[in-house]
Formats: C-alpha cells, structure tokens, sequence
C-alpha cells in the first residue's frame, strides 16, 4: 500500500549513489539515509538560501546546477558552479554558524536535502553509517582546504 | 549579506490568537473527547515506546520490524494488564457506590472532628457553629455526588475503555510512519520557508518528546515516593494510591488537590479515630510536592514549554471554564502546539526576505509556465 507517498527504493536510491557524500554507504546504510532525506525542487534563478541564514540542513544535487554567490556590497560574485553529486552548505552539518554565501539554482535542479537533527540521531542509532558520512564530509572540508590554500599561493598571500 | 530583520518571537496579536486558539480548540474537543484522550494517550505511548523502537533499531532492526516488536510486546503487556485487573475492576465497580460513600464519611468524619477541636479552642469559630454548616453543606454535596454522580461517571469511564484501545493503535502509525508523514507535510511548504520550518518542527518534535518523556518518568518517580510514604504510614493498597495520585497529578492545580483528597479520605476511613495518620498523608502529599517542585521537575520536565507562568496559570482557567476537567488536563500541551505553531507561522511569514524570495520563486514559476504563451 502506498502511504503517504511510500517510497519507490530501487528508483529513490539511484540519485543518492552518485552523492559523494553517501558514495561509501551500502544499499542497506543508504536505505537509512533514504527514510531521512527531504526532496525538493527548485527553477533557474530561485534561491535555495541566503548569505547569512541560520543553516540547519546539508544540501546535495542530484539533477541540474547550483551557483554559489556573494555579494560584497557593490558586485554579485560566483565562487563556485556546483554539478549533480556534489554537496553545498555543508557546514550546518557541523554549527548553526550563518551560511557564508548564497545559493542560487543555476538551472532547473532536484536537490536533496538532509537535515543536521536527523544526522545527529543517526550518530545514535546507526553510528557506522554516520561515521561514514563524516568521514566522506571531513575528506571534503579537507579537499576545500586544499584547494582555498592552493588559491591563495597563487593570489600571492601564502 | 542580505539584510535580515532580527530574530523576535511572537507579538502580542500572534499571542492573543494562540490563545483565542487554544481556546476554541479546547471547546471543540471537549466534543470529540473520546478521540482527543485516546489520541493523547497514544502520543505519550508513542514518546515512551519511542527510545526503545530507536533501540531495536540500532541493534539491526528495521523502522518497521523495530516498530511492530515494541507494539506487540507492548500490547502483550497490555493485554496481560487488562486481563488481570478487568476481575478485581469488575467487582469494585459493583460496590463503588457503596465503597464511595464510606470513604467519603471517612473524610467528613475526620473533617468534623478537626473543625470540632478547633472550635474547643476559638470562641468566634464555636460562636459561628462551623463545624455544623460546613459539615451540613459538604455532607450534603458529597452525598448527592456518591449517590447520583460517581456511579454514572465510573460507568461513563467503562464505556469509553474500547476507545483507549485506540491508543496503541494511533502509537504504532506514529512510530511507523512517522518520520514519512513529516516529509509528507514538509512536502506542501514552499521553497523559501522550506529549512525555517522544518528546522522548528523537528525543535516542536524534541520539546513535545522531552515533556512526554519527562511527564512519565516524573509519574514514576512520585508514585514511587507516595506508594513507599503510605506503606510506611499503613495505609492500605499504597500503590494503588500512588500510582492513581500520581496520575491525577498531570491534571494542573486541582489534581494535585484531588489526589491529597482522595488519600486523606482513604486514611481517615482505614484508622478513625486516628487522624495522626489522615495528618501524616497530607505532610507526606506536601513534602513530595516539594520535591517535585524542586528536584524531581527540574530534573524531568524542566522547562521543556518555555511558557510564562501567567500565560500558564490564565490557560488552565481558562481551559477549566471552557472544557472542564478535560480542559484542565488538555490546556497544556494544546496550548504549548498551538503556540509553537503559531510562533512558526508568526516568524517565517513576518520575515519580508522569505516572502520576497517566495514571491521571486513565483513569478519564476509563472514565467516557466506561460513561457510559449506569449
């Protein structure tokens, strides 16, 4: 019976393989992320969040584009253009530190979004499948690390 | 960075309407009682059952085999209850008319003597014959409610047994489907309040889950303390007494007051002639009062509502005005969701930059669909 829209898993669980951040998870651990993800839509040009919100949830794309912006007062300028399986906002996993920058749909998009509450009750009732998430999340922050210090060597400040 | 208004809580016309809501809801439910209290009671079961479920589930059960594991055994438990004290229920109900006067006489009696003992020693009270009216009018109240109300409302109580069933059935949907129903509802709110609202969900799902829990672990830990205080006082079935008294107390103000009654009575009508013992019951009522005020709450409920007291105090009156005792009992936890609701409504739809953002997402839409329109 479907209920409430139950689940189509074989179908659900494609677009969460290609995240990189559920790309170590098995089909068993990524059905446990499935139960806790949220999907939602979103048209070129809508904002996903504002610089400056509180962040409260991990957003990952599984179809389209997002631009991620700020504004230094005069200029609107793009950091990045992030492409299907990758992560952004991922912070609020962590703190409910304000968003650093703004993210814009880049073109029609389905993200899935997955809140920092239901992480932190996963830590409790699947701790190995969160291990796994925070673990894949730290080797991100790292590459991000990495490659801001790489940027900076280059601009001639390290 | 956008600039955002700051973060307040509701004004004073989003406060009026959550309580002229609160209101109005406590009077349509006082209508559809026996789908209210069963719903209610599946919700505390649903908090309680809750920890064990995420138990299970961690050991490698799945949501739905975790969830029909703890449903049945609970209902198992159940069931074996019920079994055992439908007899002993059964045949209290056939002398509870009886069984009602004598305690009450008990309680008069002892009230007599006091006001008695107290007119020996003051000319004014002996002068104003307090003893005898009080005695008279409560004498005459009681025995009308022992005679044509208490039997009416215990049977009342039998009838609406089969709808309490309905509790574990409503906690085992809650348990189950849950988490699907909440993504199901965060389905209908747009993009631009979409995180906002999710985010004081899940913080209404910790507060509601915390006062749940706190509330049952509180009525343990006083129908411990009352139960262990009557056995050592002698008065009999103390955990009956406790249990019941406890239980009573989750109604604000008057159950307390109930719950003194309804044990001073029994220990003036098990020792007459004794009111040491009637006068033990009530120190040992105040001295767990106490406790729960300053131990027991704060290390259970604590301030898991956040409410004001005045707002609190004015809600149960209000609530007892409009619902009676179901409203007494119903105030609270209806007045702490209409008030997260209506805080949530109050924040995100005030906030002029989600609106913007809302409205933006509009337009966009409508631009995509009248696209080849033009």
């Amino acid at each position: 019976m479907r209920f409430f829209g139950r689940d189509d898993l074989s179908a659900d669980l494609q677009p969460l393989r290609k995240i990189r951040l559920f790309s170590t998870l098995t089909a068993r651990e990524l059905k446990v992320v499935l139960a806790l993800r949220h999907e939602r839509h979103y048209l070129a040009g809508e904002i996903v969040f504002d610089e400056g919100d509180e962040g409260q949830a991990i957003y990952a794309i599984a179809d389209g584009e997002v631009e991620i912006l700020r504004n230094d007062g005069e200029r609107t300028q793009r950091l990045a253009l992030l492409g299907p399986g990758e992560i952004f906002g991922e912070l609020a996993l962590l703190d409910q530190a304000p968003r650093a920058a703004q993210a814009r749909a880049g073109s029609d998009c389905r993200l899935v979004v997955f809140f920092r509450a239901d992480f932190m009750g996963l830590l409790e009732t699947h701790p190995k499948t969160a291990s796994k998430i925070a673990l894949s999340l730290a080797r991100h922050l790292g590459a991000r690390l990495r490659q801001a210090n790489t940027g900076a060597r280059q601009d001639g400040h390290l | 960075m956008t600039p955002r208004p700051a973060h307040r809580g509701a004004g004073p016309l989003a406060w009026c309407a959550i309580l002229l809501v609160t209101t109005l809801a406590l009077y349509l439910f006082q209508h559809v009682l026996w789908l209210v209290l069963p719903f209610l009671f599946g919700l505390i079961a649903y908090y309680c059952l809750y920890p064990v479920m995420q138990r299970l589930v961690f050991a490698g059960f799945s949501q739905t085999q975790a969830t029909n594991l703890t449903v049945g055994v609970f209902a198992l438990l159940l069931c074996i209850a019920t079994a055992l004290m439908l007899p002993r229920f059964a045949a209290q109900v056939v002398g509870i008319q009886d069984t009602g006067q004598r305690y009450l006489q008990g309680g008069l009696t002892l009230l007599d003597d006091t006001l008695r003992a107290l007119e020996s020693r003051s000319r004014l009270m002996r002068d104003a014959h307090v003893a005898d009216t009080v005695s008279a009018h409560i004498a005459e109240a009681g025995d009308r409610f022992a005679r044509e109300e208490l039997p009416e409302r215990v049977l009342g109580l039998a009838a609406w047994m089969p709808s309490f069933l309905l509790g574990p059935f409503l906690a085992y949907f809650f348990l189950r489907d849950g988490a699907r129903f909440q993504r199901y509802l965060a389905r209908a709110v747009p993009n631009a309040f979409f995180e906002r609202t999710l985010h004081l969900l899940y913080e209404v799902d910790r507060t509601t889950r915390a006062y749940f829990q706190g509330l049952i672990k509180l009525t343990v830990i006083d129908a411990t303390f009352l139960a262990f205080g009557l056995w050592l006082i002698g008065l009999s079935s103390p955990l009956t007494l406790g249990v019941l008294t406890a239980v009573l107390a989750w109604v604000p103000y008057i159950g307390s007051i109930l719950g003194c009654a309804v044990v001073v009575m029994v220990a003036a009508t098990d020792f007459p002639g004794t009111p040491a013992i009637a006068y033990g019951a009530v120190g040992l009522f105040v001295l767990v009062r106490l406790l729960d005020d300053f131990i027991f709450m704060p290390m259970t409920i604590g301030r898991s509502l956040k409410m004001h007291p005045l707002v609190t105090v004015l809600m149960i009156f209000l609530g007892g005005a409009v619902a009676g005792v179901a409203g007494l009992l119903l105030a609270l936890p209806l007045l702490g969701v209409v008030m997260v609701i209506g805080e949530t409504v109050s924040r995100v739809a005030s906030d002029p930059r989600l609106r913007a953002r809302h409205a933006h997402a509009r337009a966009l839409l409508q631009a995509a669909v009248t696209r080849d329109l033009v």
